[in-house]
């Protein structure tokens, strides 16, 4: 197991929600880290945010890890979840919420709603 | 790109819609963004193939059908994937 994978897999153990993104959670560096992260940010998820631009070694271990070729990349619980696509048709479709809830992960349940109400 | 795209994921899935579209251009200047385009696209597919799929499974599908050479040469697809 290299050093990338152990650091992965430490992370998304010890964080109940993990996001790896490129740029951070205040500053994202690209429009699909951007809307994952606005999304929990605006939901009040307490997350760790990865920057993969820091770190080589991160940015293709992540890859690998989940055997998924894009970022952002969210993980919950230590299980992989999705990239942009999945994590908004998750978010609108109210299938975050359960994910959320089942998994025990506090969010703001009233500005999901406004999410899901300013895209209708 | 865009025809490579659409062959990969005919002979793939046979879709009953399937739409490529490179939107290179409306990231110009961003992270990603190669002169001459071919970076960003935009697919919208639907078949039966993905009939009782789960989401992860559908984009792993898509991932698989296009190839790592396609997928490491791009830099971002956005997908839209549904069943019949």
């Amino acid at each position: 197991m290299t050093d990338a994978n152990t650091q992965i897999k430490e992370t998304v153990t010890a964080n109940d929600v993990v996001l790896f993104m490129k740029g951070t959670k205040e500053m994202p560096q690209c429009g699909f880290s951007s809307k994952v992260a606005g999304v929990l940010n605006y939901m009040g998820v307490g997350y760790q945010d990865v920057n993969v631009l820091a770190d080589d070694g991160i940015r293709q271990g992540i890859k690998d890890y989940s055997d998924w070729p894009t970022i952002p990349q969210l993980y919950v619980k230590g299980e992989f979840v999705g990239g942009c696509d999945i994590i908004t048709e998750m978010t609108l479709s109210g299938e975050l919420d359960t994910l959320f809830d089942d998994k025990g992960v506090s969010y703001n349940k009233e500005a999901a709603d406004k999410i899901r109400e300013a895209n209708a | 790109m865009v025809e490579r795209i659409e062959t990969r994921l005919r002979e793939a899935f046979a879709p009953s819609v399937l739409a490529v579209v490179d939107d290179s251009e409306a990231h110009r200047g961003h992270a990603g963004y190669q002169e001459g385009g071919e970076s960003h696209f935009t697919v919208k597919i639907v078949s039966g193939a993905f009939q009782g799929q789960t989401r992860l499974a559908r984009h792993r599908a898509v991932h698989n059908a296009l190839g790592s050479e396609i997928i490491g040469r791009i830099h971002a697809l956005a997908m839209d994937i549904s069943a019949e």
